[in-house]
């Protein structure tokens, strides 16, 4: 008697079907209407009707050409590079101390906790503490450098591109590198542990181990890491949004608050967000490619290769 | 045992969505009269004078939903913005406009959400004449068809508030008579007065943004003529005024709205200050709020007084705006005119004016309405007794909607950054202008 066995498989179709309904009306449609409306005269409150443009790339051509926007770019890259070493180095280092076998770090539990918390307060919050903080001519860091003898007067330090453009990159950094070691540290469980002790049995020290076995193995979780940093990196709003509204001067002007600026500060110039929102995602898009392709493992990538060469050559035997 | 409890649960939540759904799909047949109106404002002023109405008007049933997004950083309008051009049963039915931006409301690009005040049965111009209204306040709320779309219950004109002390420590006396022509009429006599008391170790003023405030209300042509941004020469010689100030120790180099020109009111300052350009909000809704003290004796309470500012200017005010598409228009046309064009002594100018919105003590204010204005009394222990409706009441005549447009808010965030980078030496006049027409054209796209 043939048994029929019991498929499961429809419903995990069926409980997936409320989040892929909710995907394709909120996020895959807006995407889309997005990127049609860069093509199209959309501009001005509450219009919705819009029509074609006779070149469909004036929009971008006019975003190219904008001497605003290709400064937010290189503030955007300036920001992240200046948050993004010192973070993944600091996370990098945490990891190294809390996961080393030598000895144990004391009440990791709570270290853990507590770096990880600015990243559980909204970067809102912290953008306007830190525009108060750095306060002129009256503020706690004017106050404070001044009683120490570092300052004799107040300095206007909102007025100054590289220290507002410092405290934009050490918001997003301080928020992150939290996260960051979180889920290095995770790639560092995940590692084989007769590694670890193979080394060790082999004599290795701990900066050793740290480079010659930690860091090659966490190779795809840095990646990871560096990848959705990157992302979120060149995603910067709300932080220079709310800490100096982009300036002082255009200096910690993000691609993410030029668009916003494009869109909904003054002459609502939906298609040259949309535009701009575009370019902003086609650099990313390239950018991960490539951080892929750099941080490829070679050796693998030549192993598959020869395999592949083996196989043809054994086929034509 | 378990299991039915589950599915009596299961059934319930059916049952409930069901019903939610049979509702909402009959109350879309049916339209029955709803008893809510959306309020959007950037303060709670208007949402409390609300509350008042609702108490003097006991049989006014309606529940009154309230938005309140503060102006800072831009924030009010787009998130308007978006909740007028969304629609819906919960758009706004009532929503507020400053003056940086009401024109955009009620002539520029979003004019087309706003009903005519007579659409919400107000018999406009016979109310208007009754309470006599400030004819600016008109002009900005009217929109391009001639209809009235907007009002505000304020008049803004503004004056200069400073500190009796100084006055006396300086000039010998603290006479508001004495003190305007001293300050006054003009800028040179401004900066000649600023010397006098910079010789004495007091800056005239907080900050540049206060006397930016003057420059731009007295100006004859706003940001954008013919489609063109403009820069009149009023305002380009804000500029070199503000280098001029900040190099001369005539202001403490503070920023409107921070931490350090608050403190500028209460003397907690690196120097004290002289004083501040405003409208008589600026006095009860600002100034008395963070003089240290609530009576004449503490802090800088009581020390101050007003006269006339070295030129005329107004400098805010709220406009009061119904959605044309609200379901409820009467409801907010009662509310509206009962907050714009009612010159009674139970209309709420009249308690704002005098300061009994929340029972008597209150906050003075002056008011749109020429026939409130002239019943009601200006004396405040804060100014030291003096009526500020004598100062304020002819600097009214100086406002005027002329030189407003619709971008001014977003305009005047690129502008003044640049006038701060300038006048803290960091670049030229030309490289600071230059800039600032880059910035307007780049994100506006304007003309310049």
């Amino acid at each position: 008697m043939a048994q029929k066995g019991v498929s499961y498989a429809k419903w995990g179709y069926i409980f997936s079907i409320p989040f892929v309904v909710t995907f394709l009306i909120f996020s895959l449609y807006p995407t889309l209407y997005t990127v049609v409306i860069g093509f199209t005269d959309l501009r001005g409150l509450g219009k919705t009707a819009f029509k074609f443009l006779s070149d469909p790339f004036e929009n971008y051509k006019l975003i190219l050409a904008n001497v605003t926007f290709k400064q937010s770019l290189a503030n955007t890259a300036i920001i992240w590079v200046m948050n993004f070493i010192p973070q993944i180095t600091l996370a990098l280092l945490l990891t190294a101390w809390f996961t080393t076998r030598r000895f144990r770090v004391k009440a990791q539990g709570a270290f853990k906790v507590l770096i990880y918390m600015p990243n559980i307060i909204t970067a809102a919050t912290i953008a306007i503490l830190f525009n108060s903080l750095f306060g002129y001519p009256k503020g706690p860091v004017n106050d404070l450098l001044i009683r120490l003898g570092i300052l004799d007067a107040p300095t206007n330090f909102h007025l100054q591109k590289w220290t507002s453009r410092g405290v934009v990159a050490f918001i997003q950094f301080w928020m992150w590198y939290g996260n960051s070691m979180i889920v290095l540290i995770a790639g560092v469980l995940g590692i084989d542990i007769t590694l670890f002790e193979a080394a060790e049995i082999d004599g290795a020290n701990g900066t050793q181990i740290f480079f010659r076995i930690t860091l090659p193995r966490l190779k795809t979780i840095v990646l990871y890491v560096l990848v959705t940093s990157m992302i979120g990196g060149l995603q910067m709003f709300d932080i220079p949004r709310l800490y100096l509204l982009g300036g002082p001067d255009n200096a910690t002007l993000t691609s993410s608050v030029f668009i916003y600026n494009q869109a909904f500060s003054g002459s609502y110039l939906y298609n040259r967000a949309s535009a701009a929102s575009m370019i902003v995602f086609l650099i990313i898009v390239v950018l991960s490619v490539a951080l892929f392709f750099i941080m490829r493992d070679k050796d693998e990538a030549k192993a598959r290769k020869r395999e592949r060469q083996l196989k043809r050559r054994g086929g034509a035997v | 045992m378990k299991r039915t409890m589950r599915i009596m649960l299961m059934m319930l939540l059916v049952a409930t969505l069901a019903v939610s759904l049979f509702a909402a799909g009959k109350s879309e047949e049916a339209k029955p009269a709803r008893k809510v109106i959306n309020l959007w404002s950037f303060t709670d002023e208007v949402p409390k004078m609300i509350e008042k109405y609702k108490a003097l008007h006991p049989e006014f049933d309606y529940e009154v939903k309230t938005t309140i997004i503060a102006t800072t950083d831009g924030a009010y309008q787009p998130a308007l913005d978006q909740a007028l051009a969304g629609g819906g049963d919960n758009a706004p039915d009532m929503y507020c406009a400053e003056a940086a931006f009401v024109l955009k409301y009620t002539q520029g690009d979003a004019a087309h959400f706003a009903a005519p005040y007579k659409d919400l049965g107000i018999n406009v111009d016979a109310k208007l004449k009754e309470a006599d209204i400030a004819p600016y306040t008109v002009d900005i709320g009217t929109n391009g068809s001639g209809d009235l779309v907007g009002l505000g219950y304020q008049a803004t004109g503004g004056a200069f508030i400073y500190r009796r002390s100084i006055a006396k420590a300086v000039w010998g006396t603290d006479d508001p008579a004495f003190v305007t022509s001293k300050v006054g009429p003009g800028w040179d006599k401004f900066f000649a007065a600023a010397e006098d008391l910079a010789r004495k170790g007091y800056p005239i003023i907080s900050g540049d943004g206060d006397i930016w405030h003057a420059i731009e209300g007295s100006s004859p042509q706003g940001w954008i003529v013919d489609d063109k941004l403009f820069i009149d020469p009023t305002r380009e010689a804000f500029l070199d005024i503000a280098k001029m100030m900040l190099e001369k120790g005539y202001t403490n180099d503070t920023q409107d709205w921070t931490d350090a020109w608050f403190a500028d009111m209460k003397d907690a300052g690196a120097r004290k200050a002289f004083g501040f350009f405003g409208p008589a909000w600026l006095i009860n809704y600002v100034m008395a709020g963070n003089s240290g003290g609530d009576k004449p004796g503490e802090g800088t309470y009581g020390d101050w007084a007003v006269c006339e500012p070295p030129v005329g200017f107004f400098w805010g005010g709220t406009w009061v705006l119904a959605n044309n598409k609200s379901p409820v228009k009467e409801a907010v046309g009662k509310i509206i005119e009962w907050i714009t064009l009612d010159s009674s002594n139970t209309g709420l100018q009249y308690y704002w004016a005098n300061g009994t919105l929340d029972g008597p003590g209150g906050t003075k204010d002056t008011v749109a309405s020429g026939t409130v204005m002239q019943k009601s009394d200006g004396t405040l222990p804060f100014l030291g007794g003096q009526n500020m409706f004598d100062v304020f009441v002819p600097a009214g005549a100086f406002a005027t909607g002329k030189n407003k447009t619709q971008y001014d808010e977003t305009i005047n965030i690129y502008w003044r950054d640049q006038v701060r980078n300038y006048s803290a030496g960091l670049k030229t006049k030309a490289q600071a202008i230059a800039d600032f027409k880059r910035m307007v054209a780049d994100n506006l796209a304007l003309d310049v």
